[in-house]
C-alpha cells in the first residue's frame, strides 16, 4: 500500500492562535485562583473548589506551553 | 608512480600469456566506450560495455577489475543494463547489485567487483552495461606546493587499455578536461587533443589484463572542497518539524599554498593571483526549509544568500525539481591545505519526510550531503528519533556502519535513540535516499504535555498547602487567638454580605418583573415573582440572626458592629418599601388606572428607595474592603 505522509495532530500555521488562546484561558484560571486564596477566610475555604480550580489552569498552562515553545520553534 | 606501473604492465602481460582460465574466457567484450570526466575535482569514469557470451553455459554475473591504487579511492561503483539500442540514450533501470569479490588464479594487485544479472545471459547473447565508477582523491597536484600567484596543475594517471579479466575487440577513450589547457598528455598512436577533449584513437583486439599507463597533466580551477568530518544531526519531531543540523570540516584539497597571502593581489586580480582558490559553496536544500542558519565557533556568519524554492530543470532526466538554494561564503577564500569549520542548519515539514506503512512509520531522507560537488573523507549521520520509538532499523542503500545511542534533548526522561550511520568516502552519487523504520504510540505524544501539566499543577499545590498550613509556633499567645478571631469575623461578614447580595439581587429581579409589567401587561406573572421573592426574603433574615448574633458577642468585631447593624435595618427598610411599590402598582394596573396615576401614587416611595438603595450600595462596599 503506498505509504501515507505522517502530519502533525495540529495544523502548524494555528500553533500561535492555540498558544495565546489557551495561555489567556490558564493565565485567567490562575488569577481566579489566587482570588480566591486571597479573599476567603481559612474557614470558608474549600479544598475541592482551590484543587479543581488549580487542576483545570494547569492543563491550560501545560498546553498553552507547549503550544507556545512550539510557535517558537524549539520543536520540543 | 611510473615504476609501479610498468611493473604492473609486464606482470599482467606475462600472466596473460601464461595462463588463461576457462572461468574469465567465456565472455568477451565486443565494444568498450570509455569517458572519463576530469571536470571537477571528482573523476567520474562511465564505461559502455558491450558483453557477448561466447561459451556454451549461461553467465549470470560479470567480472570488473580495478587496479589497487585507483581501487582505494574509489567511492562509488554503480552498474546499470542500458535498454536502448542508440549510443547516447541514458540508462533507466535501476543498478544491479555489485560487490566485491576474491577469485581464484588472479594477480594480487586487482581489486575485483561482481555484477550480477537478474536473467543469466545465454550462449550466444550480448547485452549493454553501463558502469559508472566515481574517485575521490584520484588527482595529484603536480607541483603538490604552489604559491598565490600559480596555476593548479594536477596529474590523472590511468590505463588507455581497460583492465578486464575478459578479452576486448574494439575500445576507445575519450578524456574530459575542465579547460582548453593541457601541460603534457601521454602522446600515443591516434591521440587527439581538440578543445578540452582528449580523444585517444580506439585499440583492436587486446587481450584480457591488458594495462597500458596513461598520464595526463593539467589544470583545474574547480573548487577542491574536501571535509574532513561532516556530521548531520536529523531530529525528528512529531509536533511537525525535522531539524537538520550539519557540522563541516572543510579543507582545499588541492595543491598546498606557499609563501604569503596578499589580500591586495587577491581582491584585486582574483582570476590571475588565487585562481585554484574558491570563494563560495552551493548547496541544494529540499523545498520548503525555514530557519535557515550559518554559523560558526565566533557566531554568525551573514555573507550567505538563501533562494527559496526554486525549480530547476534537471537536464539529464529533464525534469523539474524544486529546491531551495543556500550560497554560503566562509569567512575567507580557501586556497590549498586552508581550513575552515561552521555549521549549517534547517527546518524542515514533516509530511515531506515521515511516512507510514504497515503499521511502521518510517523517515525517508537523503544521505549526503546538500553541498554541490563535496568530497567527504568521513560522513556520520544521526539520525535523532522522538522518545519512545520502538524497534527501530535503517535501511540504506549502501554499506555503512550502523549503532545507536541516546541523545537527551528537551523534555526528556529516558533520552531519544539515535540511529548513527557512518561512512567513508562519500561523493554527490550517494544522495539517495534512506529509510528509518520505527514503531511510534501515537499516545506517547502526550507525555511532553503531560510533564508540563504537572509541572504546573505542583506550584498550585504547594501554594495550597502553604495557604492551609499554620506555621505558628505557639498556639496560645495572645496574637495568635487574636488572629484566629480576627479571621472568624471576617468570615461571617463575608457571609452576611453574601447574604445581603442575594437579597439585593431579588430586589432587582422584583424591579425586573416591574417593567416587564409595564411591556407585557402580564399581571400573573408578576405576582408570582412577588411571591417567591417574598418568600426568598423571609428565609433571609432567619439566617441573618445566628450570624448577627455572633458579630455581637465577639470583641474584634467592635468596629464594623454598627455599621453592620446599620446595613441590616436599612435593607430590611428597603425590602417594605419594596413590596409596597410593588403591591400598589399591581393594583393599578388591575384597575386599569393610567401610567400617570400610577406615578403620582409611588412617587415618594420612589425617591425614598433609590437613596436607601444608595446607602446600602455604600455599605457592602464599605464592608467588603474590610
Amino acid at each position: 500500500m503506498a505509504p501515507k505522509a505522517i502530519t502533525s495532530p495540529v495544523p502548524d500555521s494555528l500553533y500561535p492562535t492555540l498558544s495565546v488562546l489557551t495561555l489567556a484561558i490558564g493565565l485567567v484560571l490562575t488569577a481566579s485562583f489566587f482570588i480566591y486564596e486571597a479573599t476567603t477566610s481559612r474557614k470558608t475555604r474549600s479544598l475541592a473548589q482551590e484543587l479543581t480550580t488549580g487542576a483545570v489552569a494547569s492543563v491550560f498552562l501545560g498546553f498553552g506551553s507547549l503550544f507556545l515553545l512550539i510557535a517558537c520553534g524549539v520543536y520540543v | 608512480m611510473l615504476r609501479f606501473a610498468l611493473t604492473l604492465l609486464l606482470f599482467t602481460l606475462a600472466f596473460g600469456v601464461l595462463s588463461s582460465s576457462p572461468v574469465f574466457s567465456d565472455l568477451i567484450l565486443a565494444k568498450v566506450d570509455r569517458r572519463i570526466d576530469l571536470t571537477s575535482q571528482i573523476v567520474r569514469i562511465t564505461t559502455s560495455l558491450k558483453v557477448e557470451n561466447a561459451g556454451s553455459n549461461p553467465i549470470s554475473e560479470i567480472l570488473l577489475s580495478f587496479p589497487e591504487n585507483q581501487a582505494k579511492h574509489l567511492a562509488y561503483l554503480t552498474a546499470t543494463l542500458n535498454e536502448g539500442k542508440g549510443k547516447g540514450k541514458a540508462s533507466s533501470g535501476a543498478g544491479l547489485p555489485t560487490e566485491v569479490v576474491i577469485p581464484k588464479d588472479v594477480p594480487d594487485s586487482l581489486t575485483f567487483y561482481s555484477v550480477s544479472l537478474h536473467k543469466g545471459l545465454g550462449k550466444g547473447e550480448s547485452l549493454l552495461l553501463d558502469v559508472l565508477a566515481v574517485f575521490t582523491h584520484a588527482l595529484e597536484p603536480f607541483p603538490e606546493k604552489i604559491s598565490q600567484a600559480d596555476i593548479q596543475l594536477l596529474l590523472f594517471q590511468d590505463t588507455a587499455h581497460f583492465l578486464s579479466p575478459y578479452k576486448v575487440m574494439v575500445q576507445s577513450v575519450a578524456v574530459k578536461l575542465p579547460e582548453a589547457r593541457v601541460e603534457s598528455y601521454t602522446k600515443l598512436e591516434g591521440t587527439k587533443l581538440s578543445g578540452s577533449e582528449l580523444k585517444y584513437s580506439p585499440f583492436h583486439n587486446i587481450p584480457p589484463f591488458s594495462y597500458l599507463p596513461i598520464i595526463i597533466h593539467f589544470e583545474n580551477n574547480q573548487p577542491f572542497a574536501v571535509a574532513e568530518e561532516l556530521v548531520r544531526e536529523i531530529e525528528i519531531s512529531h509536533w511537525g518539524n525535522v531539524q537538520v543540523t550539519e557540522h563541516y570540516n572543510l579543507f582545499h584539497g588541492g595543491a598546498k599554498n606557499k609563501g604569503e597571502f596578499s589580500r591586495l593581489d587577491y581582491q584585486a586580480r582574483p582570476y590571475v593571483r588565487g585562481a585554484s582558490a574558491f570563494r563560495r559553496l552551493v548547496a541544494r536544500l529540499p523545498p520548503r526549509a525555514h530557519s535557515v542558519y550559518y554559523r560558526d565557533e565566533i557566531g554568525n556568519i551573514s555573507t550567505s544568500s538563501l533562494w527559496g524554492d526554486s525549480k530547476k530543470v534537471d537536464v539529464l532526466q529533464l525534469s523539474y525539481f524544486c529546491s531551495t538554494e543556500l550560497e554560503i561564503e566562509p569567512r575567507y577564500p580557501l586556497f590549498g591545505g586552508w581550513r575552515t569549520a561552521f555549521t549549517i542548519g534547517y527546518g524542515l515539514p514533516l509530511r515531506d519526510f515521515l511516512f507510514e506503512s504497515d503499521g511502521k512509520r518510517f523517515l525517508n531522507f537523503s544521505f549526503g550531503s546538500p553541498i554541490n560537488e563535496l568530497v567527504i573523507d568521513t560522513l556520520i549521520v544521526k539520525v535523532v528519533l522522538p522518545e519512545g520509538s520502538k524497534d527501530i532499523s535503517a535501511s540504506v542503500p549502501f554499506p555503512v556502519k550502523q549503532w545507536q545511542e541516546t541523545k537527551f534533548s528537551h523534555l526528556d526522561l529516558v533520552g531519544r535513540p539515535v540511529v548513527v550511520l557512518e561512512k567513508n568516502n562519500v561523493v554527490p552519487e550517494h544522495n539517495e535516499h534512506f529509510q528509518v523504520y520505527y514503531k511510534f504510540n501515537s499516545l506517547s505524544m502526550l507525555r511532553e504535555p503531560l510533564m508540563l501539566i504537572f509541572g504546573f499543577f505542583f506550584l498550585f499545590v504547594a501554594c495550597i498547602v502553604y495557604m492551609h498550613a499554620d506555621l505558628s509556633i505557639s498556639k496560645s499567645s495572645a496574637s495568635y487567638l487574636a488572629k484566629v478571631q480576627w479571621e472568624e469575623v471576617q468570615a461571617t461578614v463575608q457571609q452576611i454580605h453574601n447574604i445581603i447580595s442575594h437579597c439585593l439581587t431579588a430586589h432587582d429581579k422584583l424591579e425586573a418583573s416591574l417593567r416587564d409589567l409595564s411591556r407585557t401587561g402580564d399581571v400573573q406573572a408578576c405576582k408570582a415573582t412577588r411571591k417567591s421573592v417574598d418568600s426568598l426574603l423571609k428565609g433571609v433574615s432567619k439566617d441573618l440572626k445566628p450570624l448577627v448574633t455572633f458579630l455581637q458577642s465577639s470583641p474584634q468585631a467592635a468596629h464594623i458592629l454598627p455599621k453592620v447593624e446599620e446595613l441590616i435595618a436599612k435593607e430590611r427598610d428597603l425590602q417594605e418599601r419594596l413590596m409596597a411599590k410593588h403591591t400598589t402598582v399591581v393594583d393599578c394596573y388591575e384597575k386599569k388606572l393610567g401610567g400617570r396615576e400610577i406615578e403620582n401614587r409611588i412617587a415618594s416611595n420612589q425617591q425614598k428607595i433609590t437613596s436607601l438603595r444608595q446607602e446600602v450600595d455604600d455599605l457592602m462596599e464599605f464592608i467588603d474592603e474590610i
